[in-house]
């Protein structure tokens, strides 16, 4: 009985090992820096809303590898998606003394009391990817507006089916930044041409095996469609599996957003009609770049727009690592 | 698929709990066949529910497994999304032969069914707290695995394994149809399947008429794992790439489907079909209202009232009948 109990308490303990584990990554700054003396090497600390796909891993490794260029050191601090989580894991580090501070939001309301707290301080603060609501809160923005992307992926589909027909709009998660603003880009584009009509119009919550359902139910609503139209790749992946497996490629066209990996394959075999790059390594290293600039006196501009790119069969090559 | 449920569900004379969600099905379907009767009734479409309730079906059966023997499984998702990603690792074109991924995501699931049963059985740990670790702890694992980022480039034959037909069926809806029928027949008509009712029901009781009621909730917990790793390469199969994200919330459709299909939380009671109408009638729900054109938004307000619904349903015409 008791060794029984006993193997159940290795069993417990060893779960628990691997729950730490899983959290290890997301610890914040590590205890050792402090107690280092000479401050040599500049120290900045980047603040990612997650560490969950192609997107937030290319972006820090943008910051990583421009650091590594400026001789600074960088600490990633993974939010887990956890708008707290980053609030609390800014003013842990902004207490223990930074040069600068880089932000890729988790939500663009709820860290702005922190991003002033770290200002105040005298920490300068470069937010990436989303404009926070208070922009003078922050120090400088470089990124990305969404609703630029979306129209440039709109007009391409548009343009392709010649100005009219059906299409189907895939959403990111209703009420998310990224949605709304790429929905805002949609939109111009839909109500300059009075011939396309949205027929479906549903989120698939960025997943790739979401979309894949909507799609199919859609397929067989009956309607006709010329296009669908994905606010990232995962779900335009999806579309473009129910899609070919019912063996309708030829009639509508599928376009994403993002230029993952995958997706830029997909586009390259020709059977994903188009995707955009937000220049994601670009905005990392242009965030790196403004921290270091301010952190040294210089001043840099408040906003810098990183420009999206097309991404078709024609210029594919370019984009394929 | 449809005929065996009424061969079955016919002698109903002794099973009448399942007798009210019946009802709410046929309900639910000449509903949504009034509503739109072009599109819906369609035998493509109808083949298409079956395909869309295939992966929650598989992880429904042994989330009954363990709802019947008293405990739960919140596990099943974060399993799947790793099994996905491990199988999807070792399906690249050319590199491994299938069996490699198929046998690589079984045994996934069936590790962390292991660990949540050792747990529950062994350590006495209360099953919703070890299967909320591991849910929690294997979603972070597939991260890791996977650095990430899905997991694609898979081979044609990985691909197939999903999307495939079998004499104008598709394969997913064969599996589900197979893995039902071993479910059923272990849970019916074998000794180990009246020992999951039994501890389900009173497990003093069993233990005292001999059960090794450990060794039985060890080994529903790994049916369960082993599942919901086969569930992962199906939908890593199905979205041809192995996403460490996927599955999320699928524990809960799951356990919806076994719950809608009147199988008692408290464990002791429930049927095999009474499950595979749950899981039916949530992808029916949804493809209903996806042809419909129903906002997304107002599907979840709908979905939530529809589940509520049919357990109410099902809760009177068992009353009125006691």
């Amino acid at each position: 009985m008791n060794a029984r109990k006993l193997t159940a308490l290795c069993l417990t303990g060893m779960l628990t090992l691997s729950l730490l584990a899983g959290c290890a990554p997301a610890a914040p700054a590590e205890p050792a820096a402090p107690a280092e003396p000479e401050q040599t090497t500049k120290k900045f600390a980047l603040f990612m809303s997650h560490m969950s796909n192609a997107f937030t891993i290319e972006l820090s490794d943008a910051v990583k590898a421009q650091a590594a260029e400026l001789g600074a050191e960088v600490t990633v601090n993974d939010a887990s998606k956890d708008a707290a989580k980053q609030i609390s894991q800014i003013e842990t580090t902004v207490n223990q003394g930074i040069d600068g501070i880089i932000i890729e939001p988790v939500s663009v309301d709820a860290i702005v009391p922190a991003v002033k707290a770290a200002k105040e301080a005298g920490i300068p603060v470069v937010i990436v990817n989303q404009q926070i609501s208070d922009p003078a809160a922050a120090s400088a923005y470089v990124g990305v507006a969404n609703k630029d992307g979306g129209a440039m992926e709109m007009k391409k589909a548009v343009e392709d089916i010649g100005g009219k027909g059906n299409i189907a709009l895939l959403l990111g998660p209703m009420g998310s930044d990224g949605q709304i603003g790429r929905s805002e880009g949609y939109k111009s584009i839909i109500d300059q041409n009075p011939d396309v009509k949205v027929v479906f119009e549903s989120t698939a919550n960025w997943t790739t095996d979401e979309a894949l359902k909507l799609t199919e139910n859609w397929l067989q609503a009956g309607k006709e469609l010329s296009a669908i139209v994905a606010q990232n790749d995962g779900m335009a992946l999806g579309a473009l599996k129910a899609v070919e497996d019912a063996k309708l490629q030829d009639k509508i066209k599928v376009y994403g957003l993002d230029a993952t990996p995958d997706a830029l394959a997909a586009v390259k075999e020709g059977r994903l009609a188009a995707t955009v790059s937000q220049s994601t390594t670009t905005q990392g290293l242009e965030a790196m770049k403004a921290a270091f600039a301010l952190s040294n006196g210089e001043t840099v501009e408040p906003v810098k727009l990183v420009d999206f790119t097309l991404i078709t069969q024609e210029n594919v090559d370019q984009f394929i690592k | 698929m449809e005929e065996r449920i009424t061969q079955k569900a016919s002698p109903l004379k002794g099973n009448i709990r399942e007798l009210g969600i019946l009802i709410a099905f046929i309900l639910i379907v000449a509903f949504l066949m009034m509503l739109s009767p072009a599109a819906f009734a369609r035998p493509s479409n109808l083949v298409n529910i079956v395909k869309q309730a295939s992966i929650n079906g598989i992880l429904a059966c042994g989330m009954m497994y363990v709802i019947i023997s008293g405990g739960i499984d919140l596990s099943v998702g974060s399993t799947a999304a790793l099994a996905g990603v491990m199988a999807a690792h070792y399906a690249h074109p050319g590199e491994y032969p299938l069996i490699v991924p198929f046998l690589m995501a079984l045994a996934v699931g069936a590790l962390v069914g292991l660990l949540n049963g050792a747990g529950v059985a062994y350590g006495e740990i209360p099953p919703f707290i070890i299967t909320l670790g591991t849910m929690t702890a294997v979603r972070g694992v597939s991260l890791i695995a996977s650095g990430g980022a899905p997991v694609f480039g898979v081979s044609k034959a990985f691909e197939h394994v999903a999307s495939g037909f079998l004499g104008g069926i598709p394969l997913l809806a064969v599996y589900f149809a197979v893995i039902v029928a071993v479910c059923a027949f272990i849970l019916t008509k074998t000794v180990f399947g009246r020992r999951v009712y039994t501890i389900g029901g009173n497990e003093t009781a069993a233990q005292v008429s001999g059960i090794d009621v450990r060794h039985v909730k060890l080994m529903v917990y790994t049916l369960s794992g082993v599942l919901a790793g086969f569930a992962g390469l199906l939908l890593a199969s199905r979205t041809v790439s192995g996403s460490p994200t996927a599955g999320t919330g699928y524990e809960l459709d799951a356990i919806a489907a076994v719950i809608i299909g009147g199988v008692s939380m408290a464990g002791g009671a429930g049927k095999w079909y009474g499950t595979v109408i749950g899981a039916l009638m949530i992808a029916v729900i949804g493809n209903g209202l996806d042809i419909l054109g129903v906002s997304s938004n107002y599907q979840l307000v709908i979905k939530g009232a529809i589940i509520v619904l049919a357990v109410l349903i099902d809760i009177k015409s068992k009353a009125r009948r006691d």
